[in-house]
């Protein structure tokens, strides 16, 4: 079926891969993880990796299981992208749509929207609001969505009025469909593909900014385990024992490159269903 | 109404942005005092404190009278004082904007270097050396199916770098060149021991008005490291934009006519190809911008650099809401800034009316 | 000795993993002075002729047997640098879409100087002086101002003369001009066409002239060569090709233009349509063969070479070509019952645009207080230049704009106010049928979903849209696999006919027809106007027939209107109208064709 043919692009099956491991990772920490990711053990603190020990990542410097700690961090990692990024998707591809298909005034307001909002830096402004909100996984994935969705809300729109123009979405209102049922079937199916890749590059973003926050201390509780708090603290600890540092940095470095191979991937595969219809 | 030349049409095009630009600043201030006033973890804060701001002294009254008030402050250039620092907020300012610009300038700099550099290697390696009048097709055939694998792989490697964050960029270069090799300083703006001058508040530029060779050096030197992490995550981008518009540029009409005159590739390729990709990348300079100024903020903290991002840091860390506020306005002011700039830009080097 | 000599040259391509020939074994000459047309339909090969030529082959393509001699020397084994020294100085092009063929960001003057530098001018001095001279050579106004403004500020007409400029600038040997006036409108057509004689005549340069349009080719030209399917099927001097065709599809294709002249006999019906690419790899014989009414047995298995002295046809039976001719003359239209009310009525309708900034508003009549009536089943064309506002008419019509003045009754009911009850009506009332098949049709849907969209709406049970689509794929002529193919998958004529499919699946009172045989093969185009016929005697509805092409309005309307500048000049049965115009711009519009028409 169509799902065998989109794995038929090495991207996507990289990317997929990347992503389902990565989750995978995530939903299973607290089966799989060797110790309680906040169970310090002062006698055992720095221990470097090793991979056949009962601490396989070694220990940070409060004796914390590096493993565990990077497990439950892709948890969080996780639940904090995920429903960041389909938050920001929804919000900003409906003002898109209504964007672009209604035009003129409407047009403009949500422009004017977008163009207020985009003139903080991004990170600026989910710092602050992290702040203003308070610390908490929900409070960061209420900031991204109220901050990201002018991303999907831009792009989508200039890709929404190129289809509006086109004749047969003038043909279907001709024909007697409701604005609803033309936008429904004329307008969305057509920049799918804009919106699967760009939700997909907006799950990487997201994981970056939490590891941002948690890597500033801002956003998470002091001993939560979290990617950018592990890279915080294993800075000082490089030489004794570097999967402190490493670890995290590679498990966001997958998750990412997995996101953005999967989402841009996607987009291509979608696109190309539509050249490899024709003669 | 009578046509305006075309100089006429551009002022004209310059005022309407102006209005523009009057507006969405507005609109920014509204939104920052709406995120900062009105929010849960709000100023309940230390009033009693020495050094409370005279804006906390208002907070009797109703919200919008709060907003023309804060408003009249601010236009007055009074941005409040820093409870934590005990400074002035427009002082530690005038410091920390121009330590941000200057690094952003500098990183947006490597990112297009790197970005056209590299966007015209990969081109090249995909089009074996410039689609080009071939002989009996060998030009044709061979290099479409080699090229394509070669450019996906490209493609793959130019996405996986893009994957890698500035700031972990910024801590592997650390790690490299100033633990490792310990060949470039990672820490602060100068050497110890040197002083430094404070004319327009950008150092590089500083040093070369007072005339002290060795404090430049040592400047430029500490903004290596930060200023590539800062740029090498956004030069992937510009390869991309690069790319792009190159093989925009190569199916058009007119790249055909020009070979079909007899112009010879490289005399295609610089005066017709590649100014083709002049607009869309300052395009996407516009768009990440913000970006940029987002990433800076991970790498100064990293870098121990005194910008903006820093300042914002430590103000969070210590409930400084003025200095919140003033930094947060100064980002917006150089983001407009830069917009208002690019802008300028785009319209002098876009000989076509604007699309309707 | 010739000037430009093709020997046995054939040009393959790789197209999906295959090796197919896009033309084989092509043989022709072109004398130094003269001009040879080349015409063909799309797909025939024709165009690749010139970028043989130039050797500026797209990727995939390679020549792999024969030569291309200009004077003498094969310019496909020739080295690269010496070939791209010839270009621009004595092999000079002329392109098919004149504003695409500059660069959009430099100034007509600096591409002007780029040119005359290559040839060896030096000096700024110089190359003004020459820029100017070449602008003048080619009749443009105000020189000195031109060479400052950027290509998309000049009309299509002036940019295709600017590149004319351009090529003759070198005093070039061979001119090749590829299509040179398909994107024109008729006006300006002639007048390039004038321009390229002239400044032929006037330096001695042998020109190729590559076309889809025989009549065209034979104006200009002293011989012409036809093309079908990547062979030359025809070659001879202009006038006795035209006049007594030697080979069954030249006939077929004199035979499948519309006259505007003469009894309106109806067009000769080539069925399907010219084989593609792909096709062309598995086809034995002659390549005419499954759409030639005088095939026989022979031709299905061997493929005849050009026979003749200087008027030569690959065609074993020449001599049963002249009897292929269409007896039957158009069928009258059907009998309607008389004082019925009009299905269309427009009253002093008007339709301005604002354009421009806050500032300046600029205001663009589309449309100036336009009346017309139109009574059920009754066929009315709209003719006029581009600009001349029929586009923005019909849009008024379909409901796709809102007058700023006037009244519109449509099939009993006032719908000028626009509103849901009015759009509700039009849907049965009214429907249009786009030019841009690419735009026109859902991409992702399939055929018989699209042209069931009518029923679609009105939520019918999908088993009466699977019989809908089954009769409508009948009735347009439609095979019935095409029902589960999608648009990207059909041919531009077969797109066509689902547009059209679409839209009487409404069963509208009034189908609105916006230039939908513009961009269409000749042949391709007789099977629609044909099928518009067809489709008239078994059902009832009106047309309004947006058009530039007066033939095809001859020959399909009862009545014409002549728009210019947004206003109705002219109105009136259409021999009227076109054999004894009265206003000044239906007179430049019927001067403007080409002779013989």
């Amino acid at each position: 079926m169509t799902v065998l043919r989109w794995l038929r692009s090495g991207r996507v099956l990289a990317g997929l891969l990347a992503v389902a491991l990565v989750l995978a990772l995530a939903v299973l920490a607290p089966a799989i993880a060797p110790h309680d990711p906040e169970a310090q053990d002062l006698t055992m603190t720095l221990q470097p990796a090793h991979l056949g020990s009962a601490y396989p990542l070694g220990t940070d410097a409060l004796g914390r299981c590096v493993l565990s700690r990077l497990l439950f961090g892709a948890r969080l990692a996780l639940s904090v992208a995920i429903p960041g990024a389909l938050g920001a998707m929804l919000l900003g591809a409906a003002l898109a749509y209504a964007a672009g298909y209604l035009g003129g005034r409407t047009d403009r307001l949500i422009g004017r929207a977008v163009d207020a909002v985009t003139l903080f830096p991004p990170l600026i402004l989910i710092l602050i609001l992290v702040f203003a909100l308070g610390a908490g996984p929900t409070n960061l994935v209420l900031a991204i969505v109220l901050v990201d969705w002018t991303r999907f809300c831009r792009v989508l729109r200039h890709e929404v009025r190129v289809v509006v123009q086109r004749d047969h979405v003038a043909a279907a209102r001709l024909l007697g469909f409701s604005h609803i049922r033309t936008l429904a079937i004329e307008v969305v199916p057509a920049t799918l593909p804009l919106l699967v890749t760009l939700l997909a590059l907006e799950m990487g973003i997201a994981v970056v900014v939490e590891a941002i926050v948690s890597f500033l201390g801002l956003g998470v509780q002091p001993d939560q385990a979290a990617w950018g708090q592990m890279i915080a603290d294993g800075r000082t600890a490089l030489h004794q024992a570097p999967a402190n540092l490493l670890a995290p940095a590679a498990a966001i470095l997958v998750t990412v490159a997995g996101f953005n191979l999967l989402g841009d991937g996607l987009g291509r595969k979608l696109a190309a269903r539509l050249v490899e219809d024709r003669a | 109404m009578a046509r305006l030349a075309p100089c006429g049409r551009r002022l004209l095009a310059i005022a309407q942005r102006l209005l523009a630009i009057a507006q969405r600043l507005l609109t920014v201030l509204l939104l920052l005092f709406i995120v900062l006033r009105v929010l849960p973890a709000d100023p309940a804060a230390p009033a009693a404190e020495i050094g409370a701001t005279r804006q906390q002294t208002s907070l009797d009254e109703a919200l919008p009278m709060q907003f023309a008030i804060w408003l009249g402050w601010l236009v007055q250039g009074d941005l409040g004082h820093s409870s934590h620092l005990d400074r002035p907020v427009a002082g530690l300012l005038a410091e920390a904007l121009p330590a941000t610009v200057e690094l952003a300038i500098l990183a947006s700099s490597v990112a297009v270097l790197l970005g056209v550099a590299g966007g015209l290697v990969l081109f090249a390696l995909q089009w074996g050396g410039w689609q080009g009048a071939g002989g009996r097709g060998t030009g044709g055939r061979g290099t479409g199916r080699r090229g394509e694998t070669r450019a996906a792989l490209a493609e793959t490697g130019t996405m996986l770098l893009m994957s890698i964050p500035a700031f972990l960029w910024a801590l592997l270069f650390i790690l490299v060149f100033g633990v490792l090799l310990a060949a470039m300083p990672f820490t602060g703006r100068l050497d110890p021991g040197l002083s430094r001058p404070f004319i327009t508040g950008f150092l590089l530029l500083d040093t070369l008005l007072v005339g002290d060779p060795r404090a430049f050096l040592s400047a430029a030197r500490h903004m290596v490291l930060p200023a590539v992490a800062l740029g090498i995550g956004f030069a992937p981008l510009v390869m991309r934009v690069l790319r792009a518009s190159l093989i925009e540029a190569y199916q058009a009409d007119y790249i055909l006519q020009a070979r079909l005159r007899g112009l010879s590739e490289e005399q295609v390729l610089l005066r017709h190809a590649l100014g083709h990709a002049a607009l869309p990348t300052l395009g996407l300079l516009r768009a990440q911008c913000g970006l940029l100024l987002g990433a800076a903020v991970l790498v100064e903290v990293i870098f121990a650099y005194p910008g903006m991002g820093r300042l914002l840091v430590d103000a969070m860390r210590n409930t400084d809401l003025s200095v919140i506020q003033g930094v947060v306005l100064a980002y917006c002011a150089v983001v407009l800034s830069a917009n208002v700039l690019i802008d300028g830009l785009h319209l002098l080097l876009n000989p076509r009316p604007r699309a309707r | 000795m010739s000037l430009l000599v093709a020997r046995g040259l054939t040009l393959e391509a790789r197209v999906e993993g295959e090796i197919v020939p896009v033309f084989r074994g092509l043989n022709f000459a072109l004398e130094s002075g003269r001009a040879l047309g080349l015409v063909g339909e799309s797909g025939a090969g024709k165009s690749m002729v010139g970028r043989t030529i130039a050797q500026l082959l797209p990727p995939g393509f390679a020549v792999t047997h024969g030569t291309m001699e200009f004077d003498g020397h094969d310019l496909v084994a020739m080295p690269p640098s010496r070939r791209r020294a010839l270009l621009g100085r004595d092999i000079a092009f002329i392109p098919q879409a004149p504003q695409a063929a500059l660069n959009p960001r430099r100034t007509i003057g600096a591409q002007l100087d780029e040119h005359h530098a290559r040839l060896g001018v030096r000096g700024r001095r110089d190359l003004r002086e020459y820029a100017l001279a070449a602008l003048h050579s080619v009749h443009l106004p105000d020189p000195q101002g031109l060479r400052g403004r950027y290509p998309h500020e000049l009309s299509a007409g002036m940019c295709q003369r600017v590149l004319i400029a351009m090529a003759f600038a070198g005093r070039p040997r061979l001119v090749v001009a590829d299509e040179p006036t398909t994107a024109l409108d008729a006006t300006t057509q002639a007048h390039i066409i004038a321009l390229i004689r002239a400044l032929q005549r006037a330096q001695g340069t042998a020109v190729l002239f590559i076309t889809h349009d025989l009549r065209l080719a034979a104006g200009l030209c002293d011989d012409v060569a036809v093309m079908y399917a990547g062979d030359i099927v025809e070659t001879g001097p202009a006038a006795a090709v035209l006049a007594a065709a030697r080979h069954p599809y030249t006939r077929c294709l004199q035979l499948a233009n519309p006259r505007m002249t003469g009894p309106r006999r109806a067009l000769y019906p080539l069925p399907e349509q010219m084989p593609g690419l792909r096709a062309l790899a598995r086809l034995d014989g002659c390549r005419f063969a499954p759409r030639c009414p005088i095939v026989a047995e022979y031709c299905l298995r061997t493929d005849p070479p050009l026979e003749g002295t200087s008027h030569r046809a690959a065609c074993i039976r020449p001599g049963l070509v002249p009897a292929i001719t269409v007896a039957a003359e158009v069928a009258p239209p059907p009998w309607r019952p008389a004082g019925e009310a009009p299905v269309l009525a427009l009253d002093g309708v008007s339709k301005h645009f604002v354009t421009g900034g806050f500032f300046r508003p600029d205001r663009v009549d589309a449309v100036r207080e336009v009346s017309l009536r139109i009574a059920p089943g009754e066929f009315v064309a709209v003719v006029g230049v581009s600009g001349s506002g029929k586009s923005t008419l019909g849009r008024l019509v379909a409901g796709l704009e809102q007058p700023s003045a006037g009244r519109i009754v449509l099939a009993g009911q006032d719908v000028t106010a626009g509103g849901e009850a009015a759009r509700l009506h039009r849907v049965t009332a009214v429907q249009m049928v786009f030019q841009d098949p690419q735009s026109a049709l859902n991409p992702r849907r399939r055929v018989a979903s699209i042209i069931t969209q009518a029923l679609e709406a009105q939520s019918a049970p999908g088993s009466v849209r699977e019989k809908r689509a089954r009769e409508l794929l009948a009735e347009l002529g439609l095979p019935l696999e095409l029902g589960v193919r999608r648009p990207g998958q059909l041919s531009g004529g077969e797109r066509q006919r689902v547009n059209i499919a679409r839209a009487l699946c409404a069963v509208p009172r009034l189908l609105v027809a916006d230039e939908i045989t513009s961009g269409l093969d000749v042949s391709v185009q007789a099977q629609l106007l044909t099928l518009l016929h067809r489709l008239r005697q078994d059902h009832d509805f009106a047309l309004l027939f947006i058009s530039h092409d007066l033939a095809a309005v001859r020959h399909l309307c009862d009545r014409v209107l002549v728009m210019h500048q947004g206003a109705i000049v002219e109105e009136g049965p259409t021999e009227t109208v076109f054999g004894w115009p009265r206003h000044d711009h239906t007179r430049a519009l019927l001067a403007a064709l080409p002779a013989g028409a």
